[in-house]
C-alpha cells in the first residue's frame, strides 16, 4: 500500500505528490488512473506549441483549424498554449481575429463561439524577425512564464511552417537561444514541413542542421499523406487480414500501379512549383511513402522505429534508375493547353510567373522495381500529374490471371478474363475495392467483372479527421510513427536525384500532354511494354 | 401492456414471414441504380411496448444514416390471447452527399402475439445478415430464465439500466446472461455509454499535472443526476471508486468509501432536473473541482480552484444526451468494456438502496 499522498510513478518509483506546484517542471508525470480505457493511443502531453510562420497559409488553412477541431473533440491536453511567431506587427487580439476568420472557412466542424473563445485564450502572438536572436530570447522568457501560469511543464513543440529558406535561420536561433533544450523534465521537439531539401545533398545539409539543434527522436518530418486514414489503413488491410498477406508478393501480384492525379494547375504556387516539379513535389515524399507502405515487410511491432525500419528497407531495395535507364523507365512531361472540367485552361508555360523556357515536369510516370525476395520481377508503376481529368490518389494491386484453362481461354467463344484488382483509394472517396469475375445470369456462359467496394464515408458515418489533426496530436504525444525519419528522407532523395540527373543531362526530352488528358503517349508506352495499361480512374 | 396492444402505424410493407427474403429482394430490384444496400451489423431491437415501435423505427432510420445495418425490430406481445405473427419490411435510404447516390439499410419488423412471442430466437436467426456481428438491444426488463439458445449468439448485448425499476434484480439477470456459453459477448449498458463524455471530461481535468497530484487527496464527492437517472449517478461513482481504489463501507444504512490509506471519502447523490449528469464536485483539503453542465448545453464547464494554483476553467465536450447519440457512440466505439464490470462491482450494494 502506498503512503498518503504518494503514488507510483512510471517506473514504480514512489513520489511525494504534495510538494509539486504547477510551475514545477520536475514534478513526476504519472499515469492518470481516470484515463484507463478512454484512449487507445498515446496521450498528448501539455506543451507550448510555437508556430514559425504563423501568418502564413499553412497556419490559417490547416494548423489552427486542426487544433480547433482537436479542442472541440476534447483531445487537446488541458495545458496547451499556442504561440504564433512571425514578422508582421500585430496584437494578440488581431492575430486571434484573423485565425477565427480562417477557422470559420477551413474548419471541418462549425465554429462554436464559446468554444472558440476558450481555445483562442490559449493563443498569443510573438512578433520577431526570424533572424533576430533577441526575439528568441524573449520567446524563451515568455515560454518560461507560460510554464508557470499554464502548466505546460517546460514542454515545447516548434512547428516550422515558414518557407524552407528560413529553416536554417530559425533552427540556428533556436539553438543559439537555448530553446532547443527543454528545462529538466520537459521536452523540446521540432516539426519540419516538407520540402525536406531539394536534393540529396541539401536534405543531408538540412538534416544535419536539424540534428545540430534537435535529437532525431525529437524531430518530426511531416508528410501529411501519412496522416490520412487510408494511408494508415494500408498496414491494417495488409497485416490484420490474413487473406491478403499471403497473396501480397511476386507469386500472385502481376504489377502495382500508384496514381496521384489532380485537375488543378499550379494555382498561385508558380514560384515554388517551377523550381520543384512533380518529382520533388510529389514523388520524393508522398508517392514513395505510399510505395513503402505497400511493399514493406511486416514490422516486428508497431513502434515508430520498427515501422520506419521496414520502410527504409524498401527504399534501399529500389533499383536505381540512372544513365540510359532514365529514358527507359521514367517519363516526364508538361501540360499544354486543353480542357479540364469543361473549362479551357492554359498551357503550363502560359501560366503566370512561369518562365517561357521552363522545362519543369508537371507529370511523371515511372516503372520501379523493388529488388527483394517478395517483389522480384514485379513492376511498380507510378504516375503523378497536374491538369489530369480528375483528382484521385490510389494504389492498385493487379493480380496475375487465373490459369488459361476453363474460363480463361483466349480465342474461341470465351474472351480472356479481367485480372483481379485490389484498389486502395487514398483520396477522395477513401476506401478499398476488389474487382473479380462473375457469371452473367443467363443460359449462356458469359463472365463480367464486378466490384466489391468498401467506402469509408458511407460505412462508418463519422467524419474523418484531417491528417493534420492526427499528426499534431502524435507530435504532442511523442509518437513519430507517421513522420518520416532522416534515413527515409535521404534514401528517397538518392533515388529521385539519379533520375533527375538523367533528365538534366539533356538526353531525355520533355514530353507534352494536353490538359484534361491522362498524360503523354510516352507514359502509355512505358506501361504497355510490360503488357499492362494504366487504370482508367 | 394490455392484451389488445397492436401497432398504431404500419412500420412498412406487410409481408408473409416466409417470403421476407424474396420481398426484400424485390425491394432492391424495383429500385434504381442510385441506391446501394449496405450493412455493417445486424441490429436487433426487442420491445414489449407497441408505442415504442414508431420511435424505434425512427431511431433506426437515424442510426442507419451513420451506421448501415440490417435492423430487426421485434414487438412481442406475450399476453395477447391468440398466437399470431406478422411482419413488415422497409428501407431507410440516406444521401451520401455525392450526386444522387443513396445508401440504404433494411428493416424487418415483427409483431409476435401470445405464444409466438417465444419464437424470438427463430425469428432472429432466420433473418440475420450472415457473418456480420449481432448487436441485440433488449428494451425493458430481462426474463427470469434466459434463453441460452438466443443469448449465446449475441455479440453485443445492449440495454439501458437507466430505465430499470429494479436495477439490482436486473443487473443480476444480465450478469447471468453474460455467463452463458459464449465468451465473445460484450455487455453494452447505454447508461455506461451515457457517462462516456463525463468520464472523458473528468479524466481531462486530471490530465493537468497540478490537479492530478491532488487525486489521492479527494475527500468529498457530489454527483447531481436527473430524476430517474440515479443508476447513472451511481455508475459514475462506481467508476471513480474502481479507478481510484476506493472501497465501499456501509454502516447502519449509510455509505462512504475508504481509500487505500483508510481515509474516508464522503459522497452524495442529488437529483435535479437537467442532463443525466449535470454536476460533479470534488473537494480535497487543498482543491475544489467542479464540472457543470447547463440544461441543453453540449459542453461541460470545469472550474478548478486550488491553494497553490490560480483558478482556471475548461470547456469540454458533453455531446447530446439522447438515445440516438448514445447508441451511435456505442456502435462506433466497439471494443470490450472491462471497466464497466469493475465499476459495477464497486457500487453493487448501492443499487438496491435509495
Amino acid at each position: 500500500m502506498l503512503p498518503r499522498a504518494c503514488i507510483a510513478g512510471r517506473k514504480g518509483v514512489v513520489f511525494d505528490l504534495t510538494k509539486y506546484e504547477m510551475s514545477d517542471t520536475n514534478a513526476p508525470v504519472f499515469a492518470n488512473p481516470l484515463r484507463e480505457g478512454l484512449l487507445s493511443r498515446a496521450l498528448a502531453e501539455p506543451c507550448s506549441l510555437v508556430i514559425f510562420g504563423a501568418t502564413g497559409d499553412l497556419t490559417h488553412r490547416k494548423l489552427i483549424p486542426a487544433l480547433y477541431n482537436l479542442n472541440s473533440d476534447g483531445n487537446l491536453p488541458p495545458a496547451l498554449s499556442v504561440v504564433g511567431f512571425a514578422r508582421r506587427d500585430k496584437s494578440d487580439e488581431q492575430f486571434r481575429g484573423e485565425l477565427l476568420e480562417a477557422a470559420e472557412k477551413f474548419s471541418r466542424q462549425k465554429i462554436n463561439p464559446e468554444l472558440w473563445d476558450g481555445f483562442a485564450s490559449r493563443i498569443s502572438y510573438h512578433r520577431s524577425e526570424f533572424n533576430n536572436v533577441e526575439g528568441y530570447h524573449e520567446l524563451a522568457r515568455r515560454l518560461d512564464e507560460m510554464d508557470k501560469t499554464h502548466g505546460t511543464r517546460g514542454n515545447r513543440l516548434f512547428y516550422l511552417a515558414a518557407g524552407p529558406d528560413q529553416f536554417e535561420t530559425i533552427l540556428n536561433n533556436l539553438r543559439e537561444s537555448g530553446l532547443n533544450i527543454a528545462p529538466e523534465g520537459g521536452w523540446a521537439r521540432v516539426i519540419v514541413e516538407k520540402p525536406f531539401g531539394t536534393d540529396h545533398p541539401s536534405a543531408v545539409a538540412l538534416n544535419s542542421l536539424v540534428e545540430h539543434a534537435f535529437h532525431e527522436r525529437d524531430t518530426y518530418r511531416i508528410d501529411h499523406y501519412l496522416g490520412k486514414e487510408t494511408a494508415q489503413n494500408i498496414m491494417v488491410l495488409r497485416f490484420a487480414n490474413a487473406i491478403f498477406e499471403h497473396l501480397w508478393n511476386s507469386r500472385y501480384v502481376d504489377h502495382v500501379q500508384i496514381t496521384a492525379s489532380e485537375p488543378l494547375g499550379v494555382e498561385g504556387r508558380a514560384g515554388y512549383y517551377d523550381k520543384s516539379g512533380a518529382m520533388r513535389d510529389m514523388v520524393q515524399n508522398h508517392l514513395l511513402q505510399l510505395l513503402c507502405l505497400t511493399a514493406m515487410e511486416p514490422p516486428t511491432d508497431l513502434s515508430a522505429d520498427a515501422i520506419r525500419d521496414e520502410k527504409v528497407k524498401v527504399l534501399r531495395s529500389l533499383r536505381k534508375i540512372e544513365g540510359a535507364d532514365v529514358a527507359k523507365y521514367a517519363v516526364r512531361a508538361q501540360y499544354s493547353a486543353g480542357t479540364v472540367n469543361g473549362k479551357r485552361v492554359a498551357a503550363y508555360l502560359d501560366e503566370q510567373n512561369i518562365p517561357l523556357e521552363s522545362e519543369t515536369e508537371t507529370f511523371v510516370a515511372l516503372e520501379l522495381r523493388v529488388e527483394n525476395w517478395r517483389w522480384a520481377g514485379v513492376p511498380f508503376f507510378m504516375r503523378v500529374g497536374k491538369r489530369l481529368p480528375k483528382a484521385a490518389t490510389e494504389i492498385a494491386l493487379h493480380f496475375k490471371g487465373a490459369p488459361p484453362v476453363l474460363f480463361n481461354q483466349t480465342g474461341g467463344t470465351q474472351s480472356s478474363l479481367d485480372d483481379n484488382v485490389l484498389v486502395i483509394r487514398i483520396q477522395p472517396d477513401e476506401g478499398v475495392s476488389l474487382r473479380m469475375s462473375a457469371k452473367l445470369p443467363g443460359t449462356s456462359l458469359r463472365i463480367e467483372p464486378v466490384k466489391m467496394d468498401f467506402h469509408y464515408g458511407t460505412s462508418f458515418g463519422r467524419p474523418t479527421p484531417e491528417a493534420y489533426e492526427r499528426l499534431l496530436l502524435d507530435a504532442m504525444a511523442g509518437d513519430a510513427t507517421l513522420f518520416a525519419r532522416r534515413d527515409e528522407v535521404e534514401e528517397a532523395w538518392k533515388f529521385v536525384d539519379a533520375i533527375r540527373a538523367g533528365w538534366e543531362s539533356g538526353k531525355d526530352k520533355l514530353a507534352f500532354y494536353r490538359s484534361g488528358s491522362w498524360g503523354p503517349s510516352e507514359a502509355d508506352a512505358l506501361i504497355e511494354r510490360a503488357g499492362a495499361t494504366w487504370r482508367r480512374l | 401492456m394490455s392484451t389488445t396492444d397492436t401497432l398504431a402505424i404500419s412500420p412498412g410493407l406487410p409481408v408473409e414471414i416466409g417470403r421476407i427474403d424474396k420481398e426484400l429482394g424485390k425491394l432492391w430490384e424495383s429500385g434504381d441504380d442510385s441506391k446501394t444496400r449496405a450493412s455493417l451489423i445486424n441490429l436487433v431491437i426487442y420491445t414489449e411496448s407497441a408505442e415504442s415501435v414508431a420511435a424505434n423505427t425512427d431511431l433506426i432510420s437515424r442510426i442507419a444514416s451513420d451506421h448501415a445495418c440490417r435492423a430487426i425490430l421485434i414487438f412481442a406481445n406475450p399476453s395477447a390471447p391468440e398466437p399470431a405473427a406478422r411482419a413488415w419490411i422497409s428501407a431507410h435510404c440516406h444521401s451520401t452527399g455525392k450526386g444522387s447516390s443513396q445508401i440504404c439499410s433494411e428493416q424487418i419488423t415483427f409483431q409476435l402475439d401470445g405464444q409466438t412471442s417465444a419464437a424470438v430466437p427463430n425469428v432472429v436467426f432466420s433473418h440475420l445478415d450472415s457473418d456480420l456481428p449481432l448487436c441485440f438491444w433488449w428494451q425493458g426488463d430481462f426474463p427470469v430464465d434466459p434463453d441460452e439458445n438466443l443469448w449465446s449468439w449475441v455479440d453485443r448485448l445492449i440495454f439501458d439500466s437507466q430505465t430499470w425499476m429494479e436495477p439490482s434484480i436486473q443487473f443480476d439477470r444480465v450478469c447471468g446472461i453474460s455467463h452463458l456459453a459464449r465468451s465473445r459477448r460484450v455487455l453494452c449498458d447505454l447508461n455506461w455509454t451515457r457517462l462516456l463524455t463525463a468520464r472523458f471530461a473528468l479524466a481531462n481535468i486530471f490530465d493537468h499535472s497540478s490537479v492530478l497530484v491532488d487525486l489521492p487527496n479527494l475527500r468529498d464527492l457530489s454527483v447531481t443526476h436527473a430524476p430517474g437517472a440515479r443508476t447513472t449517478g451511481i455508475l459514475l461513482v462506481g467508476w471513480l471508486a474502481a479507478q481510484l481504489g476506493w472501497k465501499l463501507e456501509s454502516v447502519l444504512g449509510s455509505h462512504c468509501f475508504r481509500d487505500k490509506n483508510n481515509n474516508e471519502i464522503r459522497f452524495h447523490l442529488r437529483e435535479v432536473e437537467g442532463a443525466s449528469i449535470s454536476r460533479v464536485e470534488f473537494n480535497s483539503p487543498t482543491m475544489e473541482i467542479l464540472l457543470n453542465r447547463e440544461a441543453n448545453s453540449d459542453f461541460f464547464h470545469a472550474v478548478i480552484r486550488g491553494q497553490s494554483i490560480p483558478e482556471f476553467t475548461q470547456i469540454l465536450p458533453a455531446g447530446r444526451d439522447s438515445l440516438r447519440e448514445h447508441l451511435l457512440m456505442e456502435l462506433s466505439r466497439g471494443g470490450l468494456h472491462p471497466l464497466y464490470a469493475k465499476a459495477l462491482k464497486a457500487i453493487r450494494p448501492l443499487l438496491g438502496a435509495e
